[in-house]
């Protein structure tokens, strides 16, 4: 009982074990590949990300740099006039006009001469810009203002080249974002004369920029050449947070990294934190403003999507593995009721088998049976329906005689066995004291009655058959009438009786028949006949008969109905025990031997004709030259006894020799129709005597029985039959 | 069987070769008349070329010896093969005879 207990722990712990890895393994490999989907479809995103960012920044970027090319071109166009008109200063507000008048995209433009160029207006700048759909003539040299010490004044004198100021809030026409392009202007010296600007309004680039909406809380900005966002005032508040953000961000190293790569008018894309977000950056610079744009975008927004599908992921994860273990604990919680049952069961089974190798030993099972009888050849076989069967067969040999049973005990299993093992027993019990088939079966029938309270019955069949003559007794009770098979394949008569079992002192009929060398007899058990296809057709006494019409040894015939019935029967279940005995009667010494017939006239210079039989003997079993002297002697001592003494002197008789050599013995039947004479009934010759009292014969005889294994003698028919038998 | 008599110094003695059955035996037991004619000396069985003896064989050999009894001589048997001293040994024959 401990160590039942001991083994069921094992066995749990083995399952939770089992469960344990079945469940890890599933998690890692859903993880595994969570994570690999997840990397893949990141890394696609962000790719994604990265092309719509560029190609809005390119698009918007085109768009910039043709409002910038106009505005370039309306000052380039304009530089000839400005420098023809450096004489008469007066005029050069009619070219400011003409700047703005002629380009849309310019708001005002002035044409500031160089402090002291003019003798006249030591500052002179006058300048002409949009006030509502009109245009305004102003002048910029006033005292407050001190334009030459303005950016977009004095860095295009700096450089001597076309400049793009910072954008800066035009606080005289309406709060507007501006930018100014200046050129220098050359007079006839080539020295630098004035300066002509064109400014231009960027509302419209933050307007277009603010459009940009590429991502849900993506943000787009302008960054001037020192670092300032370009927006108009009214929507600096609105903005305000991502100023703050964007303003911390510089202080950032990540962000002085992506500042300096932007300055460097590189395009690409980085990835700053801040205060614990994540934003992705996309950068391009307008070289020749020296701004850069760029899109700054929230992880969020982007991986957004990926990190709530993976949420869910990880929530069918967690549920799905939750089932599985709640499956598996339900599994084994089932496997341990199911082995607990199977164990039962085969326990069961186990004792089952026990009983059946128990009712097995008790019929004989070796085949063949008498391996020393050349005159019988016999095999039985029993095939139970379940573990145990009710169905027996018996045989053995008492006096020369074979005593053989099979009998059919009413219904199968466990019951039927001991019933079974009963009537094995009572059979052998009383067979040994009689040898009447009837005596026998009148016995255990009254036997089996008086105890028979489950009303259980045999059908019995039972045959005594003396091997001397082939005469055999049997007596029926009840059972299946055996087959005889001897030229053809007949249902041996059989009185029908009552089965074994039911009522005491029931009369039973003795028959009997006479079987000649080679007859034999098949017995069997309706499970044979009643053998069942899955067509319910009975397998039937033709099927049988044809069988057996083969000739075959008692084992072949015994395998090849099997396996018939096999055949017939196919899928379906065997239904009933099948049991048979085939026992053939057969001529001694017929198999596996060989014979020799020699006749011998009663003169006694035939007997060397003996020496030449036993020569030939010898030689084909080899046999050493004292054995071969020892045959020729003992044979030709009892022929010589023949010739001598059988017939009446002058009286021409014959001796018969039928030699028969087997494996392991040779046999010599001298047979004559002399009279009757037993040289075994002749008194032992004393050898012990001297020479005076041996008497000169009786020495044959006694050289005979010294010589020979045995010797048997024989009066039948008028004949004497002496049998010399030499074991080998 | 053939049977070859010679006269030796102070013994008769007869070689017999072959077989010695109950066929031959009415044969051998005439040509072995000089052996019991001098039975009254010493009479010598040669037997080493003899290949088989019978109850009739066995019943000469015992005619002999009763008759060097009876006239007070001497039966050698020489040189028996094991065959026949088997059979020798079987019916007592062995303490019958001198062997030699």
């Amino acid at each position: 009982m401990k160590r039942r207990k001991l083994k069921d722990n094992l066995a749990e712990r083995r399952s939770a074990r089992t469960a344990f890895w079945v469940v890890i393994v599933a998690a890692v490999t859903l993880e595994a590949t969570s994570l690999i989907q997840t990397y893949y479809a990141q890394k696609n995103i962000k790719e994604q990300a990265g092309l719509r960012a560029q190609t809005q920044l390119e698009y918007t970027r085109l768009n910039i740099l043709d409002i910038i090319d106009q505005a370039e071109s309306a000052v380039r166009n304009s530089i000839w006039i400005a420098q023809w008109c450096l004489q008469f200063q007066d005029s050069l507000s009619r070219v400011t006009y003409r700047v703005v008048n002629d380009n849309p995209v310019v708001m005002g433009s002035t044409v500031a001469l160089m402090p002291g160029f003019s003798k006249r207006y030591p500052l002179f700048a006058p300048y002409t810009c949009r006030v509502g759909d009109s245009l305004a003539l102003r002048s910029l040299a006033t005292e407050e203002y001190d334009y030459p010490s303005q950016e977009w004044f004095t860095e295009p004198v700096k450089q001597d080249a076309g400049y793009w100021s910072e954008p800066y809030i035009d606080t005289g026409g309406g709060d507007v974002l501006m930018t100014t392009y200046s050129v220098p202007i050359k007079d006839r010296q080539d020295r630098t004369a004035a300066v002509l600007t064109a400014d231009i309004a960027l509302d419209w680039l933050i307007d277009m920029i603010g459009d940009i909406k590429i991502y849900p809380h993506a943000t787009t900005v302008m960054i001037s050449r020192s670092g300032q966002f370009m927006m108009s005032r009214d929507r600096e508040m609105m903005r305000s947070t991502l100023i703050d953000i964007v303003n911390s961000m510089r202080d950032h190293r990540d962000f002085q990294k992506l500042d300096h790569a932007m300055k460097a008018g590189q395009t690409g894309s980085t990835t700053i934190k801040y205060d614990g977000d994540e934003y992705h950056v996309f950068y391009a610079p307008i070289v020749k403003t020296g701004w850069a744009m760029c899109i700054i975008v929230p992880s969020e927004d982007i991986y957004g999507s990926i990190r709530r599908m993976g949420l869910w992921v990880l929530l069918f994860q967690v549920l799905g593995l939750a089932l599985l273990i709640l499956i598996l604990n339900t599994y084994f919680k089932n496997q341990k009721k199911f082995n607990a049952l199977n164990e039962k069961k085969e326990r069961l089974q186990g004792e089952l088998r026990i009983a059946s190798n128990i009712q097995m030993s008790m019929v004989p099972k070796t085949f063949p049976p008498f391996p020393d009888r050349h005159d019988l050849d016999l095999s039985a076989s029993i095939v139970p329906a379940k573990e145990v069967g009710g169905d027996l067969y018996d045989f053995y040999i008492r006096d020369e005689r074979l005593f053989f049973c099979i009998g059919d005990v009413s219904g199968k299993g466990v019951p039927a066995s001991l019933v079974m093992a009963i009537t094995r027993t009572l059979f052998r019990n009383v067979s040994s004291l009689q040898n009447s088939p009837m005596k026998i079966v009148t016995a255990m029938n009254d036997s089996m009655s008086e105890m028979n309270e489950s009303n259980m019955f045999v059908t019995f069949f039972c045959g005594v058959l003396d091997l001397h003559n082939g005469k055999m007794h049997y007596c029926n009770a009840g059972h299946n009438a055996p087959l005889i098979l001897t030229d053809d394949i007949q249902f041996l008569p059989v009185e029908p009786n009552l089965p074994l079992g039911i009522m005491k002192g029931m009369p039973f009929v003795e028959q009997e028949v006479q079987l000649n060398y080679d007859d034999a007899i098949f017995l069997y058990t309706d499970g044979l006949t009643e053998a069942e296809n899955i067509n319910h057709e009975l397998f039937g006494e033709e099927r049988m008969k044809e069988v057996l019409h083969e000739r075959r040894s008692a084992q072949g015939h015994m395998e090849a109905v099997q396996a018939a019935v096999s055949e017939f029967v196919g899928d379906a279940p065997q239904s009933d025990d099948l049991t048979m005995l085939f026992l053939h009667y057969i001529r001694p010494g017929e198999e596996g031997s060989s014979e020799r017939h020699l006749t011998l006239h009663n003169d006694i210079n035939q007997i060397p004709q003996l020496a030449t039989l036993i020569e030939s003997i010898a030689r084909e079993k080899q046999l050493d030259q004292a054995l071969a002297m020892s045959l020729n002697l003992a044979l030709e001592e009892a022929v010589t006894n023949v010739i001598l003494y059988a017939y009446p002197p002058k009286i021409d008789g014959t001796v018969d020799i039928d030699a028969t050599i087997r494996k392991d013995s040779l046999q010599f039947v001298i047979t004559d129709k002399g009279s009757p004479f037993d040289p075994t009934v002749v008194p032992e010759a004393d050898t012990t005597l001297g020479v005076e009292d041996r008497p000169i014969g009786g020495l044959g005889i006694y050289l005979v029985r010294k010589l020979m294994d045995s010797v048997e003698y024989e009066y039948t028919d008028g004949k004497n039959i002496l049998t010399l038998t030499k074991k080998l | 069987m053939e049977v070859f008599i010679n006269e030796e110094a102070n013994a008769t003695v007869a070689r017999l070769v072959g077989r010695l059955d109950t066929a031959v035996s009415q044969d051998v037991s005439s040509a072995l008349q000089p052996l019991m004619d001098a039975a009254s000396g010493t009479v010598i069985l040669d037997c080493s070329q003899m290949s088989y003896i019978s109850s009739s064989g066995l019943r000469i050999f015992l005619g002999i010896r009763k008759e060097a009894a009876a006239k007070g001589g001497r039966v050698i048997v020489r040189n028996l093969p094991d065959t026949i001293r088997q059979v020798f040994m079987m019916t007592g024959f062995l303490n019958l005879f001198e062997i030699q």
